[in-house]
């Protein structure tokens, strides 16, 4: 418990930023996400696209799975169904970009209602299960209905266009794919300021006491399957902007466990986990290049030696993690600023 | 209080060896040619990246050994990419930011050959070629900075075809593919293809990748009884178990595949079901012992077996330098539409024997190949045709 922040309005007491030394952090992250472009090379930038895609895709994946308790494994295909929309909108269509990628959203979104209907049946391990059936048929469906997907081959895409403008370097798509995962990532955080949040927190707590609460499961999972299938769309669609090309597989079975395991390294049930959970994913392997780089002048040939290696310590660093905290490094943070929150008090 | 200590203890050590590792190291040469490469050297694809990676070096050490191109020296940086088209992306990104000499690339895959295009069209300055054989990069206007060290993959059915045309004149075929873009890569045009030699294509066999139980697909080939079944889109699985099983069915169809099914070293544990399996080989192999200057250094600088990924990183690197050799010798910018008018000048080429015969490299590709069969007593690829061209 915070010290010395007693709240006067409920609007206060409900407010996602409540401190100054919040507002200030946030500020400075903000300051940090604007300056990054202009410091960072190439190789950075495109790691930084590839965590805000991440990012967007696995805050889905932690509506649904996180804060609604419903597992899924088809963030993937729901991810690919967003890829194929605006990789076909961009062949087909002259549309903007930004209106490409909410159509990627929107079927993923309609797709992903069809795909959460067994949830109103099974749930758990079962449900997971389900849902790498559905990710089974879309895979079929991308490789076969080829006059739409391109078949084997897939789909080449467009450059994103901006006002006139073709979005193809790391430092132009950085200022396209930030600020939507920004705001994909405030609007997760407020969802579950509203009754349709907390209705997802109460489904996933305990379904059957949420429905004597007069919660329609029906509405509320599937509504949480849409929004999390949406923001995986949205996430594919920048995707599908970012490398230029897809292709069935492009989003494998792989991909989805990717995204299970950013939540659940990052922290279940967190806005926070799933940003820091994808960043984790995501650049952790990039930053152990950098280890086998240090080893080369003293290993010859460490590029082929120490590369399994890099695999290796990838894996035992999410054991770690999971074994030191299993609540996710999200809880790792809150236990730092429960630190200074205190200080100088003992924790 | 301790798991207090000690969570702090390893939450301090993997941020101060994640700071640590984060130190990006820089050495290069300011005149060097760096030869960048997303190599594959974990994952599904690690065997082949491995072998590929040894390639170039070799071929490098030698060309640094005889002074460089122009006295300069020529080196590879590379990366494992665990054969994932982000990761490959990432090293391409991270090499090149830290090696502004990189002018040539080798990518790991049809799927990152794709993402990277427009990227290298963009840049203008890398010329690349990779582990890739697909018929789509076979595309000098689209695909204008790439090319193959090969055959493409409907060239190597068009060499396959050409020789069955030869040997068994009107023959039935069964084509097995995977249901991968790799595996379906050249269904379509080698069927037309087949048309034109007057072969009969009278199955075509679709297996999910994967796929371990084929007895199904064995008796579609029961029922087709084809001259030839030809494998695509394979390494090696499922194809000894298919081989296997229509012998013991009494199935006198000879089985081919195309060049990543060709190591002979992956069908050395296969045993006798793998004797008699054919394909195409645009390489010689590391034991042939036909006179060849350039396999016999090899075999000198390595004194065990290289596999076919190797032969492939080594021309691939042969044919990159020479590139870089000649546009220079011509006075011109190292930049990727020279260096590919370069490529295109080669003509009647000696490789040293790595090819059986003189190559050129009319657009993309380098469309020569020959037959090998395999004797599993000899435990050996034995060649059964000439080289073939199928140039245009």
């Amino acid at each position: 418990m915070r010290i010395a922040t007693a709240n006067e309005t409920y609007l206060a007491d409900e407010a996602l930023l409540r401190t100054r030394t919040q507002w200030a952090w946030l500020g400075l992250f903000a300051l940090v996400l604007v300056a990054a472009p202009f410091v960072l090379n190439n190789y950075w930038l495109y790691l930084a696209c590839l965590v805000a895609i991440n990012v967007a895709s696995a805050t889905g994946l932690n509506i649904l799975t996180g804060y609604t308790g419903l597992v899924s494994l088809g963030q993937g295909a729901f991810m690919a169904v967003g890829a194929y929309t605006v990789a076909w909108l961009s062949q087909k269509t002259g549309m903007p970009f930004l209106v490409n990628i909410l159509a990627g959203g929107l079927v993923a979104a309609f797709v992903g209602i069809l795909v959460g209907i067994p949830s109103l049946r099974v749930k758990g391990l079962y449900l997971a299960i389900a849902t790498i059936g559905a990710s089974i048929i879309l895979q079929f469906v991308f490789l076969n209905w080829s006059s739409v997907t391109g078949g084997a081959r897939g789909l080449a895409v467009r450059p994103a266009n901006f006002f006139g403008t073709s979005l193809t370097t790391y430092f132009q798509l950085y200022w396209a794919f930030v600020p939507i995962t920004v705001l994909m990532v405030v609007g997760a955080a407020n969802l579950f300021r509203t009754r349709i949040g907390r209705a997802f927190i109460a489904i996933r707590d305990r379904d059957i006491s949420a429905e004597v609460l007069g919660i329609p499961l029906l509405r509320y999972k599937l509504m949480s399957f849409a929004v999390s299938s949406f923001y995986a769309g949205v996430a594919g669609g920048m995707w599908a902007y970012f490398f230029r090309a897809v292709g069935p597989e492009s989003f494998t079975i792989v991909e989805s466990i990717f995204f299970l395991a950013a939540i659940i390294v990052g922290g279940m049930g967190s806005i926070l986990g799933g940003i820091v959970g994808a960043t984790f994913m995501t650049l952790v392997p990039e930053i152990l290049r950098f280890g086998v780089e240090l080893a080369s002048p003293y290993v010859s040939n460490a590029g082929a030696l120490l590369s399994p290696i890099r695999t290796i310590a990838f894996g035992a660093l999410i054991m770690l993690f999971l074994v030191f905290e299993p609540q996710g490094i999200a809880e790792i943070i809150q236990r730092v600023r429960r630190f200074f929150h205190l200080w100088p008090f003992k924790t | 209080m301790k798991s207090g200590i000690t969570k702090r203890i390893f939450m301090a050590l993997a941020a101060s060896s994640a700071l640590f590792a984060a130190q990006p190291a820089f050495a290069q040469g300011d005149d060097e040619i760096v030869i960048g490469g997303s190599i594959p050297l974990t994952g599904v694809f690690a065997f082949a990246g491995v072998a590929i990676e040894a390639g170039i070096q070799d071929y490098l050490k030698i060309v640094n050994e005889e002074g460089g191109i122009d006295g300069r020296q020529v080196r590879l940086a590379y990366e494992d990419t665990g054969y994932q088209v982000d990761q490959s992306v990432a090293v391409f990104n991270k090499l090149t930011s830290q090696n502004p000499n990189i002018r040539l690339y080798y990518g790991d895959s049809t799927g990152f050959s794709r993402t990277i295009n427009p990227e290298l069209e963009r840049r203008g300055d890398i010329m690349m070629a990779g582990a890739s054989f697909a018929t789509e990069i076979n595309d000098p206007e689209n695909f204008s900075n790439q090319f193959i060290a090969g055959p493409d993959y409907t060239e190597m059915y068009s060499i396959l075809l050409e020789y069955i045309a030869q040997e068994t004149p009107g023959a039935k075929l069964v084509f097995v593919n995977s249901d991968t873009e790799f595996g379906r890569d050249p269904i379509e045009s080698s069927t037309a293809r087949a048309q034109e030699l007057g072969l009969e294509v009278v199955e075509q066999i679709i297996t999910p990748p994967g796929a371990v139980d084929v007895s199904t697909e064995v008796l579609k080939l029961r029922r087709a009884q084809p001259d030839y079944t030809i494998f695509h889109g394979y390494v090696l699985a499922p194809l000894p178990e298919f081989m296997t099983q229509a012998k013991q069915l009494g199935l006198e169809t000879k089985f081919m595949g195309t060049f990543w099914s060709m190591d002979s070293s992956l069908w050395a544990d296969v045993g006798d079901a793998a004797d008699g399996f054919m394909g195409v080989m645009p390489y010689r192999y590391y034991y042939d012992e036909e006179e060849a200057p350039m396999l016999e250094r090899i075999r000198q600088m390595r004194p065990d077996y290289q596999a076919t990924g190797y032969m492939q990183g080594f021309l691939t690197a042969m044919l990159m330098t020479e590139s870089v050799k000649r546009t220079l010798e011509a006075g011109e910018e190292l930049t990727a539409d020279n260096m590919k008018k370069a490529l295109n000048s080669i003509e009647d080429f000696d490789t040293g024997g790595i090819v059986g015969v003189p190559i050129s490299v009319p657009g993309n590709t380098v469309p020569v190949g020959r037959i090998y069969q395999y004797d599993a007593a000899e435990q050996r690829m034995e060649a059964v045709s000439d080289w073939i061209n199928v140039q245009e």
